[in-house]
This record gives C-alpha cells, sequence and structure tokens, in this order.
C-alpha cells in the first residue's frame, strides 16, 4: 500500500507516530503503525470495532504504553516525556468524563488547575470557550442537568482550556441528532481556524469522514489506507448495485450467481459490486424483469471501507461494565 | 517549530510542573470536598448515625456496663458505657467516610472522570495523594461531627484534646481511605456500598474493641476466662483496634494498651496502606 509521502521538513508536524505496536497476550492490537499528521489537519480514522483505533487513540493520549515504536505529540514524546505531551494535547472521550455533581464553571475551573493553567488565562479561557460552545448561560448549573449533545459540547471547551495543540475526539458525534451533530462540526471547524488546531477524530458517521483532510483506514491493528476521501475513493471505492430481488427464487439465483460480488444482503436488499464497464448492462438485461428494485451508487468510503476491509462499520454489543454502569445511572447510592 | 521554542518550554519546564501540581492536588482535593458537601445522603449519614450510637444504643447500654465479677475476676472499666465508646463513634464515623470516599475512587473510573485526570499532566502519585488527600478531609470532618456529641457522652473536652484529636483522627481518615482504595481497585462489578459496609466496615469496626472493652490490665488468661479465645485474637490483630485505643486515650484518657502503640499503628497505617495504593496505581 502507498502512502502519501512524508511531509517536508519544512511544515509543521502535529502528530507523528512510527511503527507503533502493542499485544494483549497473543492478540496484535496494533502492528507497526506509522503515519504523520500535519499541524492543522482534520484526519480521521477509520475502521471497525476491534481494529485498534481506541488502542491506538489510548497510546497518542499517553494513558496506554506501546510494546515498540514511539508517538509524538507537538514534538513531545509520548512514552519519554508523557506530561510534556499532555500538556499539548486535548481529548474528548466517546464515553463522558466529566463530573455531574460540579458546575459547568467548576469542570472547566478542574480541568485548567490541572494542567496548571495560570489563574487569569485560566478564567479568560474557560468564558472563551463556553461561549464558543453556547453554553455561557448554562455556566452555574450542574452537569447532570444537562442533555448528552451539552455534555459533549462542554467537553469540547474542556479539552481547550489549557494551549493544547492536537484534539483528539473519540466518536464525539455518537449517539447525537443529526442537529447536535451538525452544531458540534460547526465548533470544530470554528475551532481549528482560531487555535490552528490539529484533529484527529474517529467516527462511525462516514458522512462525517468526508470532510477530513485525510482519512486512515485501520483493521486487525494494521494501517489499511491512507490518503484523501476523494483518492481512497477513486482507488479503492467500487460502484454497487443495491438490488431488491422479486422473489426467493431470484435471490437464491443472484446469491449463486454473484458469490463474488455480493457484498451484503440486509432487510431483503443486495449490494452487488460493479465488476467490469457492461457489468449493469449485462445485469439488467438478465435479471431487469425479476427484480422489484435497482438503484446505482457512485464510489463512497462506505465502499472504500467495506473492500479494505471485507467489512461494514458497525456497532459492537454491550462490555462488562454494564451492570455497574447501570447501578449507577439508576442514581446509585454515593455516586455522582 | 523553530528549536528555540523548545528550549524555552525546557526550561520553565519545572516551573510549569509545580504549577501543575499545586493547583492540580488543590482542584483534587476541592472536588472531593465540593461533592461530599452537595451529598445530603452521605451528611444525613455522618449526622445520624453518631446520634444513633450515642444517643440510643450508648445511653440504652450505659447502665449494664458496670464493673462485673467473673469468678475470681474483677472487670473493671472506670469510665461510663457512653463515654467508653464515644471516641469510637468518632473512629466509625471515620471509618464510614473514608470507605465512601473510596468507592467514589469506583464511580470516577466506571463514569470516566478518572481518565480526564491521567490525561493531564498531573503525575500519577500526585493524583492518588490528592484524592486520598480529600477523602480524608471530608472523613476528618464527619469525624468532627460525631465530637459534636460530646456533651451527651459526658465527655468534657479541652481545645488541647481536640487539636491533638484531629491530628489522629487525620492518620486514621488518611489510612482508612487508602485502605479503601486498595479495595477499591480490586472490585470490578459494583452494585452497591451495602457490600462494603457489611463486608469492610462492621466486622473491622465491631472487633476494634469498639463496643466491648479488652482489660489490658487482666493477663491473657483471665481475658479468656471473659471471652472466647478466637475473639481475643482477632481483635488484637485488627489494627483499628490501636487506632480506636488512641482516640479513646485522647478522648478520655483511658488507653487499653501502652498509649504509644496507637499512634505508631496509625502513621503506619497511613504509609503503609498509601504505599500500597500508589504501588497499584502506577501499575494499572
Amino acid at each position: 500500500m502507498a502512502l502519501e509521502g512524508t511531509t517536508s521538513p519544512m511544515q509543521a508536524i502535529g502528530v507523528e507516530v512510527a511503527g507503533l505496536t502493542k499485544r494483549y497476550g497473543s492478540v496484535l492490537a496494533l502492528d507497526h503503525v506509522s503515519f504523520d499528521v500535519k499541524a492543522g489537519e482534520l484526519f480521521a480514522l477509520l475502521g471497525p470495532n476491534g481494529a485498534g483505533k481506541t488502542t491506538l487513540l489510548h497510546i497518542l493520549c499517553t494513558i496506554l504504553s506501546p510494546d515498540e515504536g514511539t508517538a509524538r505529540i507537538a514534538g513531545a514524546d509520548v512514552v519519554r516525556n508523557p506530561l510534556r505531551a499532555r500538556r499539548r494535547l486535548g481529548v474528548v472521550f466517546q464515553e463522558p468524563s466529566l463530573d455531574d455533581r460540579l458546575t459547568l464553571y467548576e469542570n472547566l475551573e478542574f480541568h485548567g488547575l490541572v494542567y496548571g493553567v495560570p489563574a487569569a488565562l485560566r478564567r479568560q479561557r474557560i468564558d472563551e470557550m463556553l461561549a464558543v460552545v453556547e453554553l455561557s448561560e448554562w455556566r452555574d448549573r450542574l452537569v447532570r442537568t444537562l442533555s448528552v449533545g451539552m455534555k459533549r459540547r462542554l467537553e469540547i471547551a474542556r479539552a481547550l482550556v489549557h494551549d493544547s495543540r492536537v484534539l483528539f475526539l473519540d466518536e464525539p458525534t455518537v449517539g447525537l441528532d443529526a442537529q447536535s451533530r451538525a452544531r458540534i462540526w460547526r465548533y470544530l471547524h470554528q475551532l481549528r481556524l482560531q487555535r490552528q488546531l490539529t484533529l484527529i477524530v474517529t467516527t462511525h458517521y462516514i458522512e462525517e469522514v468526508e470532510q477530513a483532510d485525510r482519512v486512515a483506514v485501520i483493521d486487525g491493528g494494521k494501517l489499511l489506507a491512507l490518503d484523501s476521501p476523494g483518492s481512497l475513493k477513486l482507488a479503492h471505492g467500487h460502484e454497487v448495485l443495491e438490488v431488491t430481488p422479486l422473489d426467493g427464487a431470484v435471490e437464491n439465483e443472484l446469491l449463486e450467481k454473484f458469490a463474488m460480488n455480493i457484498v451484503r444482503t440486509q432487510d431483503g436488499v443486495m449490494t452487488i459490486r460493479v465488476d467490469g464497464p457492461d457489468f449493469v448492462e449485462n445485469f439488467l438485461a438478465r435479471y431487469g424483469s425479476r427484480i422489484r428494485s435497482m438503484s446505482r451508487k457512485e464510489p463512497s468510503l462506505e465502499s472504500v471501507f467495506l473492500s479494505l476491509t471485507g467489512r461494514t462499520i458497525r456497532d459492537q454489543g454491550s462490555t462488562a461494565r454494564d451492570r455497574t454502569l447501570a447501578f449507577g445511572k439508576q442514581g446509585g447510592e454515593h455516586t455522582r | 517549530m523553530s528549536v528555540s521554542t523548545v528550549e524555552d518550554q525546557d526550561e520553565s519546564e519545572s516551573a510549569a510542573l509545580l504549577r501543575v501540581i499545586v493547583g492540580g492536588v488543590y482542584a483534587i482535593w476541592l472536588r472531593e470536598v465540593k461533592r461530599a458537601l452537595r451529598d445530603r445522603g452521605q451528611l444525613f449519614g455522618g449526622f445520624s448515625r453518631p446520634i444513633l450510637w450515642v444517643i440510643i444504643m450508648g445511653v440504652g447500654l450505659n447502665p449494664y456496663f458496670r464493673g462485673e465479677v467473673y469468678g475470681e475476676v474483677r472487670f473493671v472499666v472506670p469510665y461510663t458505657y457512653l463515654q467508653f465508646i464515644f471516641p469510637a463513634v468518632i473512629a466509625l464515623n471515620i471509618l464510614y467516610t473514608s470507605v465512601q470516599a473510596a468507592v467514589s475512587v469506583i464511580w470516577d473510573r466506571e463514569f470516566g472522570f478518572l481518565r480526564e485526570v491521567l490525561v493531564s499532566p498531573m503525575p500519577r502519585p500526585m493524583i492518588l495523594f490528592a484524592k486520598v488527600l480529600g477523602g480524608a478531609t471530608v472523613a476528618m470532618f464527619h469525624g468532627s461531627m460525631a465530637i459534636l456529641l460530646s456533651y451527651f457522652a459526658d465527655v468534657p473536652i479541652s481545645t488541647g484534646d481536640i487539636l491533638s484529636g484531629l491530628g489522629l483522627m487525620f492518620l486514621m481518615a488518611f489510612g482508612l481511605t487508602s485502605l479503601g482504595v486498595i479495595i477499591a481497585n480490586r472490585i470490578r462489578s459494583f452494585e452497591g456500598f451495602g457490600v462494603f459496609s457489611n463486608a469492610v466496615i462492621l466486622p473491622l469496626y465491631f472487633t476494634s474493641s469498639s463496643v466491648f472493652p479488652l482489660d489490658p490490665a487482666l493477663t491473657a488468661a483471665q481475658t479468656r476466662v471473659v471471652y472466647p479465645d478466637w475473639l481475643v485474637r482477632v481483635v488484637e490483630l485488627n489494627p483499628l483496634t490501636y487506632a480506636v485505643d488512641a482516640l479513646r486515650g485522647n478522648f478520655i484518657h483511658f488507653y487499653q494498651f501502652d498509649p504509644r502503640i496507637g499512634p505508631l499503628v496509625l502513621l503506619a497505617m497511613a504509609v503503609g496502606f498509601f504505599t500500597i495504593a500508589l504501588i497499584e496505581f502506577r501499575r494499572n
């Protein structure tokens, strides 16, 4: 896989990752992953659950140490100088990490103190960031009274109270409605320009990946592709047909005939990869009268993802911590 | 990015680290205190528990706590039962609150707040220190609520007693909060404080010679006339016994053991448990 050429030495580098490897027992969670992210770039990490995205993110955030390889955040080595690296990075985790019992202001104040932001700058930053995410009027409310979307916005504000130059966002818009998602992206684009931030984002929403400068596709701990969304689609994308067969007999015939081309079958709709210039014409000539509907889809990042990993992007089942979490969410005693 | 910027940052590195540590310890400590003051349930418990123990149980058992004769042995504690358990109730309040502070470690972990601190530039030992410090402060505060009942327990307390008592209480709270953190680290699925209460707090409390005396004036053989062997053994092995003894010595000037043992055990618990908690915290 030809990766995009290394950045020229003149260009500032936001994040450098070289040969990162992490094993959990015999499982290789990351397999010699290397890439650079330019300062100011919007960089997306795409991969199914268990692909190694989270491991990578955790190593970059210095809460996990790699078995091999190095990573630098704005020049600071995450293994040799984690404290310095942490001062330069901001993180928005997928699961909220706010204190529900403190007010918005107190959460941000806590963050500023823990990051050693001097008092005057701290107050100014907190006001600034609350204004950006449009939560200024709520500053003295307890966080537990906020909606999910507001909490996410507060977390973004919090990650920027200190001088972060690289902002990691793990699924920043998951579980939010379309309006809140758009809002979060509006803030992110605004902040990116204002602060010359490097943004590294993981997301399940393909349309959000489209706006990234570059996309890294990861699966099985390996970096499968790294390029701009356009180039990825050119190189790996396929046109597909979404076909609804008339009846079961036709479906079986299609399954047999296009075994190699069928990407998936879901809710009676078969997704068939277009193979060669005459494919559609031949398909229609043969099955045109025996299908209920057919639509032709341009190459999308989703198809890139499919052809690179052989999988769709999907959510995973629940974890072992669910019972504890459920208990706490019901308002478990002396908790939140 | 020129090289000089990086060097400038190196120069101020230690200054920045100091600011992070001072600000961070303060922030984590303040968070613990604020959360505790906003938790009405915990505050209520801190207030009602000593009332129940002193005013109901203490007053109720007071008439039965007299010198008794067991065969040849005369059992003498020159204090009323109320006076005898009063210092232990302070210890109980500290015990409960310390363990509650440790339970918040579980919630911080499960609800992600711990990560917010772990990705911050705070050095790990300082995170734990601040957390334990905050928990210990709250526990000491709850212990002080019990002191308010000294009038009902008929325990006259001087300012000096309070000051030295606060010192002992802080050591005790620090050690017990650390112990709570050690236990919390081993809990993967957690569904309530009741587990802690029944498995840790009450056994430790009841076997610390808090509600009945082990008269050290008696020989081991004589003590065993009064109590079964195994119980005496457990009480003597429980470090909390000596912690309670230190508080009792401080507030009602009655020691069951050598007065030097209590403070030493408290110090050893604080240092020992914190060290273990720290080693585990760094490993994870």
